[in-house]
């Protein structure tokens, strides 16, 4: 117990010396100084923490977060008690004296006794004789404590608090002197008084006494007694930054604001926030080097960037509460000497920034040439106006002036009686006219006797074409139509019956007698051929030259030069009767 | 029948190829006989031509000076006879579009209302040439709503396909009308501002929709066209008054036409020859008039 105590106490002081540039880079010595560290602190608060379930800190292969829960799992609640006693002592200060110290402590603070305890006190004077504000001194105060507490925790929770916490103080003291000396008159205020802290300084070193020869081994004062300090301690180290930060924060907030003045913030407002700077840096930086300490190399990096983020942030967040007045006025003060050509430089300045950043940004779908509803929002149309061009005249609507106009012309066509109706057209015949039968009153130009002769001549030959009544005209068109037709037949077709011969009185023609009984058809037949004898132009009997006798060739022959004698003379004459006209006509040619 | 049916409808066919020809003619004998008039020579062209075409302008009456044209053709006895018509609708109609149809029944003289249950056009068509139907009306709606008219003439008539807007029927201004019946004597037809060939055309088939009527009717049946749009109006006029003052009183149905379509053949035929068809995404479309001038 007391060798991995030793181990524990000896990794947190080894801790505490290194530098902190050496923890940017991942150390696994390092890691494992701090593992161990972190172990042997959370086993010496472990008998104070009544509700952690862990009964030891598990370190090997666990990751930081995962070791970090743990320490939470351990301290959240011990927080809150201690929190509840520490303001149950701000209340009641007569309990500080019911407390017990524990018997080791108890010794150790025998072995110290007064003297440190006033030289404690006498360094807690000089260091808040060189504290600046109230606030700073309070803090500087909380601190002081903190810190020798967690310089104590370094070395040995146990043993020589009071030593230790001398030796920090010392260092402390140093430190606070090197951050700067403050003004005297700056320390007091209505919420701190030097006289006050002495006096509650040394109530706690009676109880300490009363503890200590009271009872030894009373656990319960120890463990209060622990508890106190280890929440001190515990304060310090395991709480995140912003815990401490809260805590401080809140506490000067209380006590701040209410009494807040123009001298608290702006007569020194340089060095204070510079201090305040400093402390949270020195804070900061503690509790930052634990962290580190604390992690893997991979959270290394990681913690420390929050730590600065953290830090930043409470810088930011102080100096909105603090000096939130200082603010607003540089703020102001600004604004007051921009002038016109700036204003509008900066008016110019954010339209060029928007504009570039309308350019680099991708186009909206209504800029981007064709777009089909795949590439746009669903129902984004309905917001957009587009513009088509029409290619049909629209759709005429029916007003008043329309109708009107409609209404006049019509009037105009009815008074003027011009209307588009139709029209009934003159029929073509179709038909022929019929022949009206007219009777005739005229007294009949053929007499009864032609009469019976006509119809006579119609029974015995039928063929005879009868004189009617009809015109001359018709009669000679119906003959040139037979005639016409007795062609086509004879030309068309082989079973021909010819027509019966229409005789004429008047002329003759050179048709066959035969040609009514003829059966042959008439393209092929003969009978319209004319007999040999019909045809034969001669007279008698007719010889051939062999067949002709003596007498009947000179009778021929003789026959012959008759003609030929006559013919000669004839042509003689003629000639002679052509020759004398000729005579006559020449002379007249020959003269001209 | 059919056979007789498709014998004529070649036989037009065939004088309607010839028209080209006709109308060459036409033009050449009426340039003889202006030169004739004028004493002026006849032109070269025309000189082989020359004689036979004299002959032909001495032997022809005033039917035949006119070349005919398929148009005539199928209206030749369009003067002759009444027109008969049968109005219809598309298949399951509303009951706003059967009212729609009865009111059109009245304002056509001599036309007849039929449901049409399911029939096919080409059944209409038939059973109205055995009838001696002139003339086949459908009406087509949207929702209740009247939105088309194919007007058909009959023996292989042209088909003229009308979109309508604007509809106002006679139901919807029966409670302001103090008249509820409607006078059923053959009206007088007005029809305005049909200046184009084609305007003509959509004159001439709307026109012989309806019959001669008497000179004395009161009733009044307006065509009026306006950059494309026809506006149909019914009114009865009085003449009151002596300072030739008309009163008119709107009766009957009002729409607009607007005419997309216009078919060489009736309306089963679907690969009937087109005459005109509108082209609506023609960029000079909103220019141009068709109907007018």
């Amino acid at each position: 117990m007391a060798n991995t105590n030793n181990a524990g106490a000896e990794a947190l002081r080894r801790l505490k010396e290194v530098d902190p540039p050496s923890l940017l880079a991942p150390n696994p010595t390092l890691s494992e100084t701090a593992r161990a560290a972190s172990q042997y602190l959370f086993s010496s608060i472990r008998p104070f923490s009544q509700k952690c379930p862990l009964d030891q800190l598990l370190v090997d292969g666990y990751d930081a977060e995962q070791i970090w829960h743990q320490i939470d799992l351990q301290t959240q609640p011990l927080l809150s008690t201690l929190r509840r006693r520490v303001n149950q002592f701000v209340k009641n200060p007569d309990e500080i004296a019911q407390l017990k110290v524990p018997s080791s402590v108890a010794k150790k603070v025998e072995a110290k006794n007064h003297e440190e305890w006033e030289q404690e006190s006498d360094d807690f004077d000089e260091e808040l004789d060189e504290d600046d504000d109230d606030e700073d001194d309070f803090e500087g105060v909380e601190k002081e404590e903190k810190n020798g507490g967690s310089d104590g925790e370094e070395e040995d929770d146990d043993d020589d608090d009071d030593e230790e916490g001398s030796e920090d103080e010392d260092e402390d003291e140093e430190g606070e002197k090197e951050k700067g000396k403050g003004k005297d008159s700056g320390i007091e205020d209505k919420f701190l008084k030097i006289n006050e802290l002495n006096e509650y300084l040394e109530k706690e070193e009676n109880n300490y006494e009363n503890a200590e020869e009271a009872d030894d081994g009373d656990e319960d004062s120890e463990e209060d007694d622990e508890l106190e300090k280890a929440g001190e301690f515990e304060m310090d180290e395991d709480d995140e930054d912003d815990d401490e930060e809260e805590d401080e924060d809140d506490e000067e907030e209380e006590e701040g604001m209410e009494n807040a003045r123009y001298d608290d913030f702006f007569v020194g407002k340089k060095e204070k926030s510079s201090k305040r700077k400093d402390q949270l840096v020195e804070e900061s930086e503690d509790s930052g080097d634990e962290d580190d300490m604390e992690s893997n190399k991979q959270v290394c990096v990681c913690v420390c960037v929050y730590v600065c983020v953290c830090m930043i942030v409470k810088i930011f967040i102080l100096k909105i509460k603090f000096s939130y007045p200082v603010f607003l006025y540089s703020f102001m003060q600004k604004k007051r000497t921009a002038s016109t050509h700036e204003k509008q430089l900066e008016k110019i300045q954010s339209e060029i920034e928007l504009m570039e950043k309308a350019n680099v940004e991708p186009k909206t779908w209504s800029m981007q040439g064709e777009v089909t509803a795949a590439n746009r929002p669903v129902d984004s149309l309905l917001a957009v106006n587009l513009d088509f061009e029409h290619n049909v005249r629209p759709t005429p609507v029916i007003t008043e002036e329309f109708t009107a106009s409609i209404e006049e012309m019509i009037q105009k066509r009815i008074i003027e009686g011009l209307f588009n109706d139709v029209q009934r057209a003159p029929r073509l015949p179709s038909k022929a006219p019929r022949e009206v039968k007219e009777l005739d009153d005229n007294k009949s130009k053929k007499g009864l006797a032609e009469m019976y002769e006509q119809e006579y001549v119609q029974k015995i030959d039928p063929t005879s074409a009868p004189l009617s009544s009809k015109d001359k005209l018709k009669n000679e068109a119906s003959m040139l139509f037979k005639r016409l037709c007795l062609k086509l037949d004879a030309l068309s077709h082989f079973s021909f019956a010819p027509k019966p011969v229409i005789e004429d009185m008047s002329f003759q023609t050179n048709v066959p007698a035969l040609a009514m009984e003829e059966i042959a058809p008439v393209a092929v037949s003969d009978a319209a051929m004319l007999a040999p004898e019909e045809v034969f132009d001669g007279k008698g009997d007719v010889k051939e030259e062999a067949e002709l006798t003596q007498a009947e060739r000179k009778r021929r022959r003789a026959n012959k030069k008759r003609k030929f004698k006559a013919d000669a003379v004839k042509r003689s004459e003629k000639k002679a009767r052509s020759e004398k006209k000729e005579d006559n006509a020449i002379p007249g040619q020959v003269n001209g | 029948m059919i056979r007789r049916t498709q014998r004529l409808k070649k036989e037009y066919l065939y004088r309607k190829s010839l028209e080209g020809k006709e109308r060459v003619n036409y033009e050449n004998k009426r340039k003889i006989r202006e030169a004739l008039q004028e004493g002026k020579p006849i032109p070269t062209e025309l000189r082989n031509v020359e004689a036979q075409l004299r002959r032909e302008i001495d032997l022809e009456d005033e039917n035949t000076a006119v070349p005919r044209t398929h148009i005539d053709d199928e209206y030749a006895f369009a003067a002759e006879k009444d027109p008969k018509i049968l109005l219809t609708t598309s298949r399951n109609p509303t009951a706003p579009l059967q009212r729609f149809v009865k009111e059109l029944s009245i304002v056509f003289p001599n036309a007849q209302r039929m449901n049409r249950g399911n029939q096919v056009v080409s059944e209409i068509i038939e059973s109205c040439r055995s009838h001696d139907f002139t003339d086949v009306i459908l009406v087509h709606e949207h929702r209740g709503v009247p939105d088309g008219l194919i007007v058909s003439h009959l023996p292989y008539g042209p088909t003229a396909y009308f979109g309508l807007l604007n509809v106002v029927t006679r139901h919807e201004i029966q409670d302001k009308e103090a008249v509820k019946t409607m006078p059923e004597a053959y009206p007088h037809i007005i029809l305005d501002n049909f200046n184009t060939k084609l305007g003509e055309r959509t004159a001439t088939i709307l026109k012989y929709l309806f019959p001669v009527p008497k000179p004395d009717t009161k009733r009044i049946i307006t065509f009026a066209n306006k950059s494309d749009y026809i506006s149909f109006r019914h009114h009865i006029h009085e003449k009151q008054g002596g300072p030739k003052s008309v009163t008119l009183k709107e009766i009957g149905p009002r729409f607009e036409l607007r005419l997309y379509q216009i078919k060489l053949g009736t309306v089963d035929q679907a690969e009937a020859q087109t005459e005109w068809v509108i082209r609506p995404y023609m960029n000079t479309t909103r220019k141009r008039k068709f109907l007018s001038n």
